[in-house]
């Protein structure tokens, strides 16, 4: 491309390219979403089960994509705000005569108040900002080890006082007869709002800002951008985004304990952004929809599977394994994940550009 | 623009380092609508005059004023906002992003909307003159482009005053009129006051209303081009191992 | 009285607690890694213990020993130090799924059920002396932990190999600019690391007679939560902290009413958080020149 041609680009701005650069990095996350949506109504009800909690936990996965892929930090403490979300919501929806009866020790305005479907799944989205941007006040000032270990101690410290205080919650027992609302539009409809908020963000000052600290902190500074004050948005809004997906969650399982909100779930959401590539939205939802798959694959297979004909059993509880093999070869191999860390592009082909000039 | 007659002033300005003390009491004052030569050589101190001057790092002693403000304890991007840009000497380009969002993400750092920065980054990379690089990695950029991306990029802060460490490094002469050029026309135009640090001695002679020289942290000489170029101490010190004839460069 | 039993208990999980740290902290030193997967190398070395129970003591604990040595190089070979040059995040993330990846193999093996590891469980009696009762153990603990330690230190001190580790940890480019041969150094820190580690288990194995595949990592946690607090840069204020922690945790959890002991872990997470903020390098270590831009 010659100069002149790209500078009358950049300057006027066609309406089909503003189209171009919104709708294609936005269209793939939205198709695979909906096309899983669609698809898992062809198949049985455990199978649907199945693609229901991929696309819940995905919807995990892009919250924490939201201040992990635009800062460049890791956190090992996004199942945190998702715990909160979802405890939140659970105890909020059990119904309230039950609750009186079950845990008497909740505090009243708890125990005797119960909400409906979309009530509890915002209650989720905002204890979830709320607690990260209490947390996220401190955690930004960190990076690297530092904040790897910090988030690491918060998932911790949520987890400690969940299973112990149980004037909020249920402490190390489950919370029952949560309503069950989370089917395939709910799970869907969620996704597809996460993925939204996401690229708003994204695409947003505010993201923009971010991203461009985690390319260089100093440049950032140097360019006027605040970046405790930045890191600090993201972190609330992907708590959010978390805490909303922890709630949708809940109505999927229908109970929750400590236990499902703690170190496995942490260790599958991570596994799915690091598989799918840390650095963009189009690798948090590839990555939570391919490890969901193989995960049931796994465990389809450890039930007896017949591939082509073949009759193939494999061993059982052998998902957690294969999933930790399959990150570790990804890190090794393939670093920036499968998508290589890029959004979508239709330009993608032709992206190299530097033999010229 | 802003036209009002501001300043920019470093009193007693220190740091030092362990012990070592790497700038020791310097008085520098900019006004706006002129440009001011930072020269020394390796070691000098000029490093850390920008970055305690910019928020980059902390004086031990002394403060910085802009405007008659108190400026010492603000952070870089609070300087950055209230008009105090720079470049850096080493890269620190956004590397995943294209040259035209490194100088739009600098306009939306200082608040500017997305339709002003896109504007501001495509006028200041012809600015600059790496234009037809507008949409490649800055990552991939050459040394000297990084360097021009590293100007348009602080000038995309509209600041009232800049300063450039070593921009001019790995531009050949013919770019390095142009680049004169640029310097004056963002006094003249935006009617900024810019510090330039550079090693080429021809191009600060050049195009600087004054020069502060700095050696071993303290302040050697200070004045006209002309003064500088007379100085018995700049001479010896500085100067007279430089080839010191291609001073035109206007 | 009462407080000295206190103090006695205290200073014997100090002392494992130390051994478990100064492991994490070696690691630590020489790679720039934080091991999260250090936890499973005591993992591994209770299974062994359960696999091999009946055989005589000794063999038992140098099976041990051989197991934990060779997971620890197999981690480091396979997993680590291909990562050489990559980001501490990454790093960081990689020892989190091997962490993973062991614990979840324990689990198909061994089941989440507890296996009981049966290793000198006699040290769990006690003698008196007046209101004093001191477990056999405590005594263990205490010379094993000082003779580990101070062998350690020797070694550092003393040899090529731990003059080599030390010019690695203070800083690697040179080192290796100098000849150290990195793979050596790394090699040697794991193999240090998974001797401390064995020394660890066999003192917690009386007890806490029951291996769980997070039975290492509960340890681990504490540990590091002590070398953060004590100082990553030195193997000296890493092992300090990791005393710290094991003394402090027991001290509290004599002290505190039963309400509040429940939340003992939140505070020292919570310490973990401070320290990083106010003073990153840690409490027993003086504060480095920041980085100059």
């Amino acid at each position: 491309m010659s100069a002149p041609e790209t500078t009358a680009l950049v300057g006027r701005r066609p309406a089909r390219l503003v189209l171009g650069r919104h709708l294609v990095p936005l269209a793939g996350p939205v198709a695979l979403t909906i096309v899983v949506g669609v698809a898992s109504s062809a198949f049985s009800d455990s199978v649907q089960l199945q693609l229901h909690t991929a696309l819940v936990t995905t919807a995990m996965v892009v919250g924490l994509s939201v201040f992990s892929g635009n800062s460049g930090i890791v956190s090992f403490g996004h199942v945190s705000f998702v715990g909160v979300g979802a405890f939140a919501a659970g105890i909020m929806s059990m119904p309230a005569q039950q609750k009186a009866t079950v845990f008497p020790e909740l505090f009243g305005f708890i125990r005797d108040n119960d909400l409906g479907n979309v009530a509890s799944l915002a209650l989720g989205a905002l204890v979830g900002g709320i607690f990260a941007l209490v947390v996220g006040t401190a955690l930004v000032r960190l990076s690297g080890l530092g904040a790897g270990i910090a988030t690491f101690a918060v998932l911790g410290i949520t987890r400690n006082v969940l299973r112990n205080w149980s004037g909020v919650g249920p402490g190390a027992k489950a919370i029952p007869s949560i309503p069950q609302t989370t089917g395939l539009t709910q799970a869907t409809v969620a996704l597809l709002v996460c993925i939204g908020v996401a690229y708003a963000y994204q695409a947003s000052r505010w993201g923009r800002r971010l991203r461009a600290s985690r390319e260089d902190p100093a440049a950032a500074r140097g360019s006027g951008i605040g970046v405790y004050k930045e890191r600090l948005i993201a972190f609330a809004l992907s708590g959010a985004v978390a805490g909303f997906a922890g709630a949708v969650y809940v109505h999927l399982l229908g109970s929750v304990s400590v236990d499902q909100v703690y170190l496995e779930l942490t260790f599958l959401t991570l596994a799915m952004l690091v598989v799918g590539g840390i650095d963009s939205l189009w690798g948090a939802v590839v990555g939570g929809l391919f490890v969901s798959l193989l995960n049931s694959l796994l465990f389809e297979g450890e039930k007896g599977l017949s591939v082509v004909g073949i009759d193939v059993t494999l061993p059982a509880s052998s998902s957690n394994i294969a999933i930790a093999v399959v990150m570790m070869i990804v890190i090794l191999v393939r670093p920036r994940g499968i998508t290589g860390g890029r959004e979508l592009r239709l330009r993608a082909l032709r992206r190299p550009r530097r033999a010229e000039g | 623009m802003n036209e009002r007659n501001g300043s920019l002033r470093a009193t007693a300005l220190s740091r030092s380092y362990a012990g070592v003390r790497a700038l020791d009491g310097i008085d520098l004052t900019v006004h706006r609508h002129e440009v001011v030569g930072l020269i020394g050589p390796n070691g000098a101190g000029k490093s850390t005059f920008v970055n305690l001057v910019t928020g980059f790092d902390r004086p031990t002693a002394g403060s910085v004023l802009l405007d008659d403000v108190d400026i010492t304890t603000w952070p870089a991007h609070r300087r950055v906002r209230a008009g105090l840009a720079r470049t850096f000497q080493h890269g620190h380009t956004f590397g995943a992003l294209s040259v035209q969002e490194n100088v739009e993400v600098a306009a939306l750092g200082v608040g500017a909307s997305a339709r002003t920065a896109r504007q501001r980054g495509t006028e200041l990379l012809e600015l600059v003159g790496i234009a037809a690089q507008a949409r490649r990695d800055a990552a991939s950029l050459s040394h000297g482009d990084e360097r021009l991306l590293g100007v348009a990029r602080a000038l995309a802060t509209s600041p009232t005053f800049v300063f450039l460490d070593e921009p001019a490094a790995g531009l050949n002469e013919e770019e390095i009129g142009g680049f004169a050029a640029a310097i004056r026309l963002v006094r003249d135009e935006r009617s900024a006051g810019v510090v330039l640090i550079d090693h080429n001695v021809a191009l600060v002679l050049g195009v600087c209303d004054r020069i502060h020289v700095l050696d071993q942290g303290q302040t050697l000489a200070e004045g006209t081009p002309d003064e500088i170029r007379a100085h018995p101490a700049v001479a010896e010190a500085y100067l007279g191992v430089l080839d010191v004839t291609g001073i035109g460069v206007s | 009285m009462k407080y000295v039993q206190y103090l006695i208990d205290a200073i014997a999980l100090g002392s494992l607690y130390a051994l478990v740290a100064l492991g994490i902290g070696l690691v630590f030193g020489v790679m720039r890694i934080v091991n999260l997967a250090h936890g499973e190398l005591l993992m591994a070395g209770g299974y062994t213990l359960y696999e091999t129970n009946g055989w005589p003591a000794v063999l038992r604990v140098l099976t041990a020993l051989a197991v934990v040595i060779a997971v620890a190089l197999l981690m480091e070979r396979l997993a680590l130090r291909p990562l050489r040059r990559a980001s501490p995040t990454t790093t960081l993330v990689m020892t989190f799924a091997v962490s993973f990846l062991l614990r979840s193999i324990a689990q198909k093996r061994w089941s989440a059920q507890g296996k009981t590891m049966n290793l000198f469980t006699d040290l769990n009696q006690a003698f008196t002396i007046g209101e004093l009762r001191i477990k056999y153990l405590t005594i263990a603990a205490v010379v094993v932990g000082g003779v580990l330690l101070g062998a350690v230190t020797l070694f550092l001190d003393r040899t090529d190999l731990g003059l080599q580790m030390r010019a690695t940890a203070s800083d690697e480019r040179i080192a290796q600019a100098l000849g150290v041969r990195a793979n050596h150094v790394v090699v040697g820190a794991f193999v240090i690391a998974g001797v401390l580690a064995t020394a660890a288990l066999v003192l917690f194995a009386p007890q806490r007679p029951v291996v769980t595949p997070d039975f290492g990592l509960q340890i681990a946690i504490l540990a590091l939560v002590g070398v953060v607090v004590g100082g990553m840069d030195k193997p000296s204020s890493a092992t300090l902290g990791g005393f710290f922690i094991g003394f402090a945790n027991s001290m509290l959890f004599s002290l505190l009413p039963k309400g509040q002991r429940v939340f003992l872990d939140s505070a020292l997470y919570g310490l973990v958080i401070v320290v990083l903020l106010v003073r990153p390098s840690g409490l027993f270590q003086r504060e480095t020149v920041t980085s100059r831009l």
